[in-house]
């Protein structure tokens, strides 16, 4: 009797072990729920050709990555429109955190948005990733445990093209912006960057006008007389597109060597056509025809097919971030916030222009920046970005040693 | 700062007056002859600039159609002026001027929302025909080819605003009705008649501001929000409804601005707005008779 009572358990245990054993290749986790993403935002209003051409990247990594389904569970998300107004983009993330109860929060072009989302963020202790606004602040001195950014930043930007344009000799500069945050951050940095580079490079005078300024005319003729040796230009989108129009009607670029962050960036030349001006230095973390491999071509191939053109930067930024949010939670094997994040951490993911990892230190996604030269090229209908260098994304992140001491600066 | 220079900067400056002209006169034509702020002129300016884009786009972007394409805004924006003063605002005159804002404003968010939908976010370019691209040298400041239409534009508005408000009836009874609209009614001129159209008129300047200065920027839904805002201002420091004092207070606006740059480039977007606040502390009515 006892020996038989012996065999029975001997075997019950065999037989557990073997799962336990068996669970290290299958999974045994299986979430009872799907994982809730909330979009927040611009939608409405000049902005919202950036927001939606993110979001549409986002939809399309979610079709490749609910087919397989993650512990059993399907990614689902809802969207808001901010309007491009943080006020509104906080109360939607409020809204969207206490009422829908998301998982997760997603957005925004707007960087003050995303700075207001990010504190309300920390607070509530909900993971949050920025994809398009580039504040370096985000990550850097107003950085915390809970938020992350799948986008590169003004400090990136400016160091980026601060290096390059520094390689090419000039010592008088001129700046020249937009009144907002983001014109800003990214002249600050591009000048931080070049004092850096080029100790020797002096300030000849500066320029500031308001968003949405119709003829900018007045103001580049004006930086003609002064007669500096290069210019930066701290303006983005629908601004951008007057500064490189008025460029290309007075011939600027070819008497001033000039210099934008995201000048070579498709959605900004697209809509441009002929109108923009050839020689520009820009950079930009996402070109759909550059580099050319197959990851990219069938990212690229399977967007155009989906949204009827080629993808933006925009459009990259939301597609990493369904993967990043995808493969946390496959490691995190858990639908609980703080082991999502911890999963996140220095994660790394294969994306259309390679590997990309969620640097651990500051929750910053190491994006490599392509510097180029505006050109035409009879094979596409907008000018592209001419002589394409890229700068991998570990020389021109701050280091983790900047990033501690701007936190606790601003502490 | 060198002579030079300075010419430069005025010329760039008056072409951007000129703009800042032909909006601010329809603006104040109708304040002078309805007693009506209308909020919704800018959203005019807009859909002018929107259409202006959409005729040149189906011609397939032909040199040709480019000037059909810039009268179409303006056209496009009088009958849409026609249509709102006819069904709508007729109706309204005899209210407080606040009811007059409340209805000019909610006009202003529908057409706005009516070019978000029709036109979507995206920002649009509209390139002048060949001839027109590029710049010429104008005291060695490189002045776009377009701006020298827009320096003729200007004055030829002006003069063709003259003879309509001296030469034709329409314009005298306009300006009596601005004067005294209820004796022009009992002299038995149908002043409602005159009202219509002189709105009509301020909507086609706010459509041909916009159709003009669409070869020049980005085709955009919000390039109305600044603009309306530099026009009410131009038209109060050049005196309520006076036609010519929206001629003076936009060279004003145009020319410190550009030559602004010149002294003080980081400031110079205040300079304007500096200038607006000196004259109004002087002459609080304006710079030249106001019709109110």
């Amino acid at each position: 009797m006892a020996a038989r009572r012996w065999w029975v358990l001997l075997a019950v245990g065999a037989l557990a072990a073997a799962s336990v054993a068996g669970a290290g290749a299958a999974p045994a986790v299986r979430f009872d729920r799907n994982i809730k993403v909330g979009v927040v935002d611009t939608y409405s209003g000049p902005p919202a050709v950036f927001g939606n051409d993110a979001l549409n990247g986002f939809r399309l990594a979610l079709q490749e990555i609910n087919r397989d389904g993650i512990h059993g569970a399907r990614i689902e998300f809802v969207t808001r429109d901010e309007r491009f107004s943080p006020e509104i983009g906080l109360s939607m993330a409020r809204e969207l955190v206490l009422q829908e109860r998301v998982d997760l929060l997603v957005g925004t072009i707007n960087s003050a948005t995303a700075l207001a989302i990010s504190a309300f963020a920390r607070e509530q202790r909900v993971p949050f990733i920025v994809w398009i606004s580039k504040s370096e602040d985000i990550t850097g001195a107003r950085g915390h445990r809970y938020v992350f950014s799948t986008t590169e930043n003004t400090a990136m930007a400016g160091k980026a093209l601060a290096e390059a344009v520094a390689r090419r000799g000039f010592t008088r500069f001129w700046l020249a912006a937009e009144d907002y945050e983001y014109g800003h951050r990214v002249t600050n940095s591009f000048w931080r960057f070049m004092k850096r580079a080029k100790p020797e490079a002096t300030l000849v005078g500066q320029t500031w006008w308001r968003t949405g300024e119709p003829d900018l005319v007045p103001y580049l003729t004006q930086i003609l007389q002064a007669r500096p040796q290069a210019v930066f230009f701290g303006t983005g989108g629908a601004g951008m597109a007057n500064v490189l129009r008025t460029m290309q009607v007075i011939g600027f670029a070819q008497r001033v060597p000039s210099a934008i962050h995201t000048a070579i960036d498709v959605t900004v030349l697209r809509p441009l056509g002929a109108a923009a001006p050839e020689g520009v230095f820009g950079t930009t973390d996402y070109l759909y025809y550059y580099p050319d491999t197959p990851a990219n071509r069938k990212f690229v191939q399977d967007f155009q097919a989906a949204y009827g053109s080629p993808p933006g930067f925009p459009a990259f930024h939301g597609y990493i971030t369904a993967y990043f949010i995808a493969e946390a939670y496959r490691k995190a094997r858990s639908l609980d916030r703080d082991r999502f994040v911890e999963a996140l951490e220095g994660l790394r993911i294969q994306t259309p222009v390679g590997e990309v990892e969620m640097r651990a230190c500051d929750h910053q996604a190491v994006l490599p920046m392509i510097f180029g030269v505006t050109r035409r090229d009879p094979g596409f209908p907008h000018l592209v970005a001419g002589d394409p260098v890229v700068l991998p994304g570990r020389d021109v992140m701050p280091t983790c040693d900047d990033v501690r001491r701007a936190r606790e600066q601003a502490r | 700062m060198d002579a030079a220079a300075l010419l430069g900067q005025l010329v760039v400056g008056l072409s951007r007056a000129m703009i800042l002209f032909i909006v601010s006169a329809g603006l104040t034509l109708v304040l002078g002859v309805l007693r009506v702020p209308n909020v919704f002129h800018g959203s005019l300016y807009m859909l002018g600039a929107f259409v202006a884009w959409t005729v040149a786009e189906a011609a397939g972007f032909h040199p040709a159609a480019f000037w059909l394409a810039l009268a179409a805004g303006p056209v496009a924006t009088a009958l849409v002026g026609l249509a709102v003063e006819r069904v709508l605002l007729s109706r309204l005159y005899h209210r407080e001027h606040l009811m007059l804002i409340l209805f000019t404003f909610g006009v202003m968010l529908i057409l706005n929302d009516l070019v978000k939908l029709l036109w979507g976010p995206t920002y649009r370019s509209l390139v002048p025909p060949p001839s027109l691209q590029g710049a010429v040298t104008v005291l060695g400041v490189a002045l776009p080819k377009f701006n020298l239409v827009l320096l003729a534009a200007g004055p030829l508005v002006a003069w063709g605003l003259w003879l309509f408000a001296h030469r034709t009836r329409a314009g005298k009874v306009a300006r009596a009705a601005a004067t005294d609209r209820d004796m022009v009614a009992v002299l038995g001129t149908d002043v409602s008649r005159v009202f219509g159209m002189a709105f009509a008129l301020g909507c086609l300047l706010a459509g041909l501001g916009g159709a003009l200065v669409a070869p020049t920027t980005s085709i955009t839904l919000g390039m109305d929000h600044s603009l309306l805002i530099d026009s009410f201002l131009i038209v109060i420091v050049g005196g309520l409804g006076n036609l010519w004092g929206a001629l003076v207070g936009s060279l004003l606006f145009g020319v410190t601005q550009s030559v602004g740059l010149l002294v003080w480039p980081q400031f110079a977007v205040a300079f304007p707005y500096a200038v607006t606040a000196a004259v109004l502390l002087i002459r609080p009515t304006g710079l030249l008779r106001s019709a109110w």
